[in-house]
């Protein structure tokens, strides 16, 4: 296996308004993600977990170091999920999903149509395709924005706290999903980076949890997770991993 | 199937699947939203029969005498040549507002330099009274079409560029970054969410645009038009005709009645179709 994204020697700092100091997230960070991995960041809020997504979607640029895709400067194809559905109010859920076609340099599929309505159907929504983001519940909606991310067969898969906004019943149905739809990708599976803060959710999905902490962040533990998937999200297996990563954070 | 049949389709499927207008509940609402509006209009129509009888002078007509002047001018069709001078002079000048507001507005929201540029500007135009539009463009334009189109644009303008400003600013970030992350194509976040997101929000600003017209082109047409219902208003003061005053100021309200319910609210309410706050 080859390393997908590899990042090396990661700055950034943050300038306060007002002339006070900067605040350091990043000072001299390594990392490497290897293809069709599906890794998890975990951490303490403020350690820096979502500006690194930012870096890796393209959202910010770093201020020192370098973040490579395959030895690219670029990603080819990437998609995200983010902690809001961020859905276009006045476009249907199918026409949502057919948004991501639209992307810079490439056509839309020949059949966009099929692959939308496929979608749908992994996701549960064959009834709601013609439905404004409006009308759907929040897990409908974050259903949507999953069935988008995945709509551009992405490389990579980024995702910023995906379920965090959703009630517990809804966000436990939705990381099956998830799983589910991971494990049925045609091809190679998409390299996927999920930041959140809830450890059992990294335990129940991820194949390598890092640790972040501190300031500047830094990886306190990276763990393997050898369970296979797809996982069940009672095994007891899941809770000591949660435990492990409690420890490297020196909270148990 | 062609690919254009099977488009055809879906989108028909589409629109299948939007909620369907069911008319007999539409219609008993509607009766049920029209019972307060004849209340206040029979109310008002009586106070104003009880004060004419009351005081009996030619400066309050009756009910009676309003409606004859009213029939006598839609009668001979004047009514309706002279509302639709006026309506031609606002319409232009309407529109041109509204080509200017769009590349105002944008820019303004955009760009603190463009919005630091064109600020004084909008302030100045929202404090001057419609009636100094009205006296410079005659006095510039003289009896020429220029004369309300020009005053009814500055007049309106200040506001259009508000309401284009705020709407393009209402477009959260949130979805400008998501445009962003999947790279999505400049013409299609045009296309598919900017003038969209315009087209909504304007309609809207226009309904308040088109009665700031109304009141800067009756004034050009007192003060330098030979037609249009502001002519004809002064023309019956200057006979110190009360109820012809009335009977026209009536006429143009039932025309911007129309204007409102067949043209404004239908366009509104389909460019809303997607807001849930539209079915409740």
């Amino acid at each position: 296996m080859s390393s997908h994204i590899v990042i090396e020697g990661l700055g950034k700092a943050f300038a306060p308004r007002g002339g006070r100091r900067p605040a350091v997230i990043f000072d001299g960070l390594d990392m490497r993600i290897e293809a069709g991995q599906l890794v998890a960041l975990v951490g303490p809020s403020g350690c820096g977990k979502s500006t690194l997504l930012n870096l890796i979607a393209g959202l910010d640029a770093p201020d020192a170091g370098a973040i490579r895709f395959d030895g690219r400067a670029r990603d080819s194809r990437l998609a995200m999920v983010f902690q809001q559905p961020r859905l276009v109010d006045w476009l249907t859920a199918e026409e949502n999903i057919a948004l991501a076609f639209e992307r810079e340099g490439t056509r839309p599929p020949g059949d966009a149509r099929e692959t939308v309505r496929a979608l749908l159907r992994k996701v549960g929504l064959t009834e709601h395709s013609g439905a404004y983001p409006q009308f759907l519940s929040g897990g409908q909606r974050q259903r949507v924005a999953i069935a988008r991310a995945f709509a551009v067969d992405p490389d990579i898969l980024l995702l910023d706290e995906p379920f965090s906004a959703l009630d517990e019943l809804t966000a436990r149905r939705l990381r099956l999903l998830l799983q589910s739809l991971w494990g049925e990708a045609d091809g190679p599976r998409p390299t996927g980076v999920l930041v959140t803060h809830n450890m059992l959710e990294a335990a129940l999905l991820a194949d390598r949890i890092f640790v972040l902490n501190g300031h500047p962040g830094h990886f306190a533990a990276v763990m393997d997770i050898d369970i296979p998937h797809p996982r069940d999200p009672e095994d007891p297996a899941l809770f000591a991993i949660h435990r492990e990563v409690l420890h490297a954070l020196g909270e148990a | 199937m062609s690919v254009v049949e099977k488009a055809d389709t879906a989108r028909a499927q589409v629109r299948a699947r939007r909620p369907a207008v069911r008319w007999g509940p539409a219609l008993r609402a509607a009766a049920g939203e029209a019972v307060p509006f004849v209340a206040s209009f029979v109310l008002l129509a009586a106070s104003w029969e009880a004060m004419a009888l009351w005081l009996r002078s030619p400066l309050v007509p009756d009910l009676s005498a309003i409606l004859r002047e009213f029939v006598t001018i839609c009668e001979s069709g004047k009514a309706f040549r002279e509302i639709w001078v006026t309506f031609y002079r606002m319409g232009l000048g309407f529109l041109l507002a509204v080509a200017l507001s769009f590349p105002i507005g944008i820019a303004s929201a955009v760009s603190r330099k463009a919005e630091r540029f064109f600020e004084p500007g909008v302030i100045l135009g929202l404090t001057v009274p419609g009636l100094v539009w009205a006296l410079l463009c005659v006095i510039w334009f003289g009896v020429s079409i220029a004369s309300p189109v020009i005053a009814v644009a500055l007049g309106v303008l200040p506001s259009m560029i508000i309401t284009v400003q705020q709407s393009v600013r209402s477009l959260s970030s949130d979805i400008v970054e998501m445009t962003r992350v999947f790279r999505l194509k400049r013409i299609t976040v045009l296309r598919r969410i900017w003038i969209p997101l315009l087209y909504a929000s304007t309609i809207s600003g226009a309904r308040v645009g088109f009665s700031i017209a109304w009141k800067v082109i009756v004034l050009v047409e007192i003060f330098g038009m030979s037609n249009g219902v502001g002519y004809q208003l002064n023309s019956q003061f200057s006979l110190q005709s009360v109820e012809g005053v009335i009977a026209w100021t009536l006429a143009f309200w039932l025309a911007m009645m129309a204007v409102e319910y067949l043209v404004f609210r239908p366009i509104e309410t389909s460019a809303n179709h997607w807001k849930k706050s539209a079915y409740e």
